[in-house]
């Protein structure tokens, strides 16, 4: 009697109201409960849809349509229509693409150290002997702490005079003013918080690989590492590509450090940082808007490839069917 | 073989001992800011040499961080319980029924759990300012509940799934109503999920910062996390580094909380709703 | 609360609020009055424009009642705080404490209201030149300037008993310092936002340049502002400058030196009162001077800062708001402010009244005057008859925003090249056409 597909749901009865739908109308029971079911689906799912797309969906097209336009609200008289002229001030600033360039720069190496940090962390969590519990909550407050909190916090450590990791140092070191150890602070940052997320998603796939199939490996003589890479990576793959995948996407989007951190200065701006700028102190909507489009497009891009090329699974998009 | 056990127990023992250092030197540091006083702030210790609750005192002192606090708090909520209350509806349809545009659903929750915030700042600006909800809780709220309703969607429905439904069925055969089923026998059972997808809305939304300094100007809807920028310190002359600590002290405390006591449930929500799909 | 939040909102703004305002009801009770009229006046933190205010408020004689609304430290912040408010349609700010170079801006978007007949002449009567034009915008006065500010030499003279007349003459002082393993630093704002550019417009404007043309339209970076540009780099890539120069602002340089790390700051007057306040024993060798000369023989041009007060387009209350923001720039009040937060007046007499504080007694360190609480007042003024006004041009932020980017970091410059990219960005900037960095 034991239901895991989901498909089992559908056998007519189970939903509420629908013996009251069949009873009033005289239609075949089965296409009647199949029409019932729909409704009912339907309205469950309308308030999270119109929300969704609400919220979203008309913004974005908004954007679209203000991103054609000339429209600095400190100009109010300048507001026009201007055809794809933002498209071209931004795509043709340097600005742009060096934070573009650096958005791109740390991602990846965030990424990047967060796989290899995240899959110990995962082994960690999975295997440790001893005090397991107490390390996964402990680990899981990175996780759960605010971005901006984390920000201050390392912020802090690194002003001359009062952070205990600039002393460490040495006298005279800034290590915020510049734009290379800048950049080595705010991946620090991303990395603390975010390798625990990492390594909890990695930890499900590691709840996937059999037991015996190690064992199995194991007898037949395989190192540790060759399990590693021969037997636990490829029953991963899947749960490590979603994970790459999201972190990636989210990655991409890095405001909350940079702007505690820097707030963009020496070259350290991600493009959501001058989205910001253009918007709230430029007052700039065409400019700003334009640039809401250009990256929402890259984020599909980045998506696309994960999806297409590297044939990531994206999550709910079987329904549950791969295990 | 004692020894090897005791020889691998130790060095599980010093890795872990490792990845604490890790997680907790930033919290730790942060919080030995908030109870430094004002001389030695800057003296670059990593404990404080004097302890004081002043900056605590400071903070609660003024409105301005008693009145992010109610809006983050009060924010947090409306939208997590809206979110979760909308999620379960959602999450029930696709766990269980079979309607058309469910792959719609799923496929536009996953967008959106990848759609880039920023490209919404923008556009919402003006639209709030033209609704007149620029600054104002719901229009925090309605952004919150977007970006909430993937994650409650996605990690809801992994619970429900999991629902054994049948015992249902044999409730309402055993001569339960169909009410009496569901709270019998269904709403404990889904229970926590819905409680786990709760903390997990919030700690979203009590996370955001975008939002949060974008669609806001006052202390009318300005949630902690921007309001900690604003801070100008208890004289013109004086950087506010013990209130914001003290401040981000404050606002960390529900986190510890919900990992001290819901850690398991925590690792559940997030694994479950982001791999099993 | 209630009655000042609601009143003049839209009516889905109101609904709003009152659907999601159930439980800061409590909390917000606190603003608005209950004397009825209030005139919201939003400006930079001042410890203690308070008193000022309280002083306005009496002289009101319960007419209405003046909220001092703090701002933000940065003034970056301040002016995002308003402009986005203001943008949003935000009825409920009055008075507008306007940095000097926002003026323009404020007025092209329609937010600040000109000053017209009484109130323009009360507001310009016996202001100094260079204050004055700061709050003039196509001929027509937006502001009524309530502080004006210019940059000194503050130095200390058991270092260097002689303050340097030129740049030149410091970065030598400083290197001989630095030699005999004394504080040698030459401090001033190098961080990448407008006190960069307050640096950067002295010098040009010292070595007779200029970045923009006088109507603030076109881009102009002749001969001076490529020198200007060789000096900058040269002095930040001295060694003589402080290790975290392009992280300082005002108040990290007024630190640095307070410290005892630097011999030589570049800054505006307010370092004298928190200095009279911190370091009182030392305070007889804290010295100061007019901005050393870029081109010797050529007087030094200081950049002119400080506020000027503005009222809101959106305000309900305009009458009472120009009473207001009169009142709290009046000569009596600034010269309380200069004396208690060391703001330098725009009210010429101001400097020249040697009343005290409690006119009955005489003057004291208790009961100071100008002369106690301000003895650099003859250098400011002497420098404010020198001084140089940013270009006065509503697209004055974008443009900063260019120079201070394209400057930061100053040892990174090259002067040919570097002028030639402020050429081309502060062109698209000015027509608010191109990106912000």
């Amino acid at each position: 009697m034991t239901v895991q597909n989901p498909s089992a749901a559908t056998e007519p009865g189970v939903v509420d109201g629908h013996e009251v739908v069949s009873h009033r109308k005289s239609r075949p029971a089965l296409s009647e409960g199949k029409r019932a079911e729909r409704r009912l689906g339907l309205w469950l799912c309308a308030p999270a849809f119109i929300v969704m797309i609400a919220v979203t969906g008309y913004p974005i097209v908004y954007s679209i349509w203000l991103s054609l336009q000339r429209y600095d609200l400190r100009f109010p008289a300048q507001h026009e229509f201007i055809g794809f002229a933002n498209y071209a001030a931004v795509l043709t600033n340097s600005y742009w693409w060096t934070s573009f360039g650096i958005t791109m720069f740390l991602t990846v190496v965030s990424v990047a150290i967060e796989f290899v940090l995240g899959m110990a962390l995962a082994l960690l969590l999975h295997r440790t002997l001893v005090g397991r519990g107490l390390v996964r909550t402990v680990a899981l407050i990175p996780y759960g702490i605010v971005t901006v909190v984390a920000a201050f916090s390392w912020y802090f450590a690194w002003t001359p005079k009062t952070g205990y990791l600039a002393n460490a140092l040495g006298s005279g070191a800034a290590p915020l003013t510049d734009q290379w150890p800048s950049l080595f602070i705010i991946i620090l940052a991303e990395v603390w918080k975010t390798t625990p997320f990492m390594a909890l998603l990695l930890m499900a796939g590691l709840a996937l690989v059999p037991e015996d199939l190690l064992k199995a490996a194991s007898m037949d003589g395989a190192s540790a590492w060759q399990r590693f890479t021969k037997v636990m990576l490829p029953v991963m793959k899947p749960a490590i590509l979603v994970a790459l995948l999201f972190r990636t996407l989210d990655a991409f989007r890095i405001f909350d450090n940079i702007y505690v951190l820097t707030s963009g200065a020496q070259d350290t701006g991600s493009v959501s940082m001058m989205t910001y700028d253009n918007l709230v102190k430029g007052l700039n909507l065409g400019i700003g808007s334009t640039m809401a489009v250009l990256i929402f497009i890259t984020v599909a891009i980045i998506a696309f490839l994960f999806i297409k090329v590297f044939g990531t699974a994206a999550p709910g998009s079987d329904d549950g069917g791969k295990r | 073989m004692a020894t090897a056990t005791t020889g691998r127990k130790v060095t599980w023992g010093v890795l872990d001992l490792l990845v604490i250092a890790f997680a907790l030197i930033p919290v730790l540091w942060i919080l030995s800011l908030s109870f430094k006083t004002k001389d030695t702030l800057t003296d670059g210790s990593f404990w404080p040499q004097q302890w004081t609750l002043k900056n605590y005192a400071d903070i609660f002192q003024t409105s301005e961080f008693l009145r992010a606090l109610v809006n983050s708090i009060g924010i947090a909520i409306i939208s997590t319980l809206i979110a979760v209350v909308f999620g379960t509806m959602a999450a029930y349809a696709i766990a269980r029924l079979e309607f058309p545009g469910k792959r719609l659903l799923v496929g536009l929750s996953l967008l959106i759990a990848m759609f880039p915030q920023v490209s919404l700042v923008t556009p919402l600006f003006n639209i709030e300012r033209g609704l007149g909800l620029f600054d104002t809780w719901p229009g925090l709220i309605l952004p919150y509940i977007t970006f909430a309703l993937p994650l409650s969607i996605y990690t809801l429905s992994a619970f429900f799934r999991e629902i054994p439904w049948e015992l249902e069925k044999a409730a309402k055969m055993d001569g339960a109503t169909p009410a009496q089923a569901f709270r019998k026998v269904i709403a404990p059972l889904a229970a926590p999920g819905v409680f786990t997808t709760a903390i997990l809305v919030f700690i979203l939304c009590w996370n955001d910062f975008l939002f949060a300094i974008s669609l806001t100007s006052t202390t009318a809807s300005r949630t902690v996390p921007a309001a900690l920028s604003f801070f100008t310190g208890s004289s013109q002359f004086e950087d506010p580094t013990g209130q914001v600590s003290a401040a981000a002290v404050v606002i960390t405390i529900p986190i510890i909380i919900f990992v001290l006591f819901f850690q398991r449930r925590i690792v559940a929500g997030l694994t479950s709703g982001a791999v099993k799909g | 609360m209630g009655k000042k939040r609601l009143r003049g909102r839209s009516p889905a703004r109101a609904g709003a609020l009152l659907a999601a305002g159930l439980l800061t009801t409590g909390l917000l009770t606190a603003c608005g009055g209950s004397s009825g009229l209030t005139i919201n006046v939003y400006y930079s933190p001042e410890d203690h424009f308070q008193t000022v205010v309280d002083n306005c408020n009496k002289a009101a004689g319960g007419r209405y009642r003046i909220v001092y609304n703090k701002l933000q430290r940065g003034a970056d912040d301040q002016r995002i705080q308003m402009a986005r408010r203001l943008a949003a349609g935000d009825t409920s700010m009055d008075v507008l404490g306007l940095d000097v170079t926002w003026v323009s801006e404020f007025a092209e978007a329609g937010w600040a209201e000109e000053w017209t007949g009484q109130n323009k002449a009360k507001a310009s009567a016996g202001v100094l030149q260079g204050p004055l034009e700061t709050a003039t915008y196509n001929g027509k006065l937006y502001a009524a300037p309530k502080n004006t500010n210019v940059q000194l030499l503050w130095y200390d003279d058991r270092i260097t008993p002689n303050p340097p007349k030129t740049w030149d003459e410091m970065m030598q002082m400083s290197r001989q310092l630095k030699d005999a393993g004394k504080p040698y630093s030459i401090v001033f704002t190098g961080a990448q936002y407008e006190g960069l550019v307050v640096i950067y417009n002295t010098l040009v404007a010292s070595l007779g340049g200029h970045i923009l043309s006088d109507d603030g339209k076109s881009v102009v970076m002749d001969a001076g502002a490529v020198q200007a540009l060789q000096l900058l780099k040269q002095v930040s890539s001295s060694g003589l400058t402080d290790p975290s120069l392009t992280n300082q602002k005002e108040d990290d340089v007024r630190q640095t030196f307070q410290r005892g790390d630097a011999a030589f700051e570049l800054n505006w007057p307010f370092v004298y009162a928190s200095y009279a306040e911190e370091k009182p024993k030392d305070l007889s060798h804290f010295k100061w001077a007019v901005y050393p000369e870029a081109k010797a023989g050529m007087p030094a041009k200081s950049t002119i800062g400080g506020f000027d007060l503005a009222v809101s387009t959106l305000s309900k209350h305009k009458p009472q708001a120009f009473e207001a923001a009169l009142c709290l720039r009046s000569a009596e009040n600034q010269k309380y402010s200069a004396i208690n937060d060391g703001v330098p007046p725009t009210i010429e007499s101001v400097y020249h009244d040697d009343t005290p504080v409690n006119p009955s007694e005489p003057a004291s360190t208790a009961n100071p005057n100008m002369a106690i609480k301000y003895p650099m007042r003859d250098t400011i003024l002497e420098a404010l008859k020198t001084a140089a006004v940013r270009p006065l041009s509503p697209a004055y932020q974008n443009a900063s925003t260019v120079i201070s980017k394209v400057l930061s970091p100053p040892s990174q410059i090259d002067p040919q090249q570097t002028a030639q990219t402020l050429r081309e960005q502060l062109n698209d900037a000015l027509q608010s056409k191109g990106v912000i960095p």
